[in-house]
């Protein structure tokens, strides 16, 4: 066995580890703010699969494109975790901004 | 013609990418539990993660299967995956 099956093989358990206790988390926690936190780690998990079959494949056509996917799925975590949540607070609260601004006209 | 990606010429073998993707597959299910179940709120969680699940496994069907057009599907549906997630959230901000 190759240093580079192995070193796929350990990246793709660690991936595949991270997107399982990212649906353990969805599936555990009870409060959708904590929830969210796990689709960042679940992207996390994306990026090192994406990573194992780099590995495995070297700078092919598919190897660069399953980094693409992983980076993708890294950098939009974030973006999408705090627009979701603000998107919440605005629905459960209404827009603080506009209440904000106003009290500091007033 | 027979191509090295043909499944016969693998003796229905299955390897760890393959099984690998079957796992995520499986653990889809519960986030499907949850979007349906819970809040609408926690179900737009649930959907996020499960995008971000199947396109992990089309990525690692196209490397099990050595088949590229499932990469370039997961390449493409991941910043659309995006899109939608931003649009369910930002209709939920205004109760719709």
């Amino acid at each position: 066995m190759s240093w580079r099956a192995v070193a796929a093989a350990i990246l793709l358990i660690a991936g595949g580890l991270l997107e399982l206790v990212a649906v353990l988390g969805i599936c555990v926690m009870r409060d959708v703010y904590d929830r969210l936190h796990y689709v960042g780690l679940a992207g996390f998990g994306g990026l090192l699969i994406g990573l194992a079959v780099l590995v495995r494949e070297s700078f092919s056509l598919i190897g660069d494109k399953a980094l693409l996917v992983g980076a993708i799925l890294v950098v939009t975590g974030p973006i999408l975790v705090q627009t979701t949540a603000r998107s919440l607070l605005i629905r459960q609260l209404g827009d603080w901004r506009a209440k904000a601004r106003e009290e500091s006209e007033q | 013609m027979c191509s090295a990606s043909d499944p016969s010429d693998r003796g229905g073998d299955v390897n760890e990418w393959e099984i690998a993707a079957a796992v995520l597959g499986l653990a889809l299910i519960p986030c499907v539990g949850v979007a349906l179940l819970a809040a609408p709120a926690s179900g737009l969680a649930a959907m996020q993660v499960a995008s971000v699940l199947l396109a992990t496994i089309l990525v690692l069907l196209s490397e099990g299967l050595h088949r590229q057009p499932f990469v370039d599907l997961a390449v493409v549906f991941a910043p659309m995956s995006l899109v939608g997630s931003l649009l369910f959230a930002r209709l939920m901000e205004r109760d719709l």
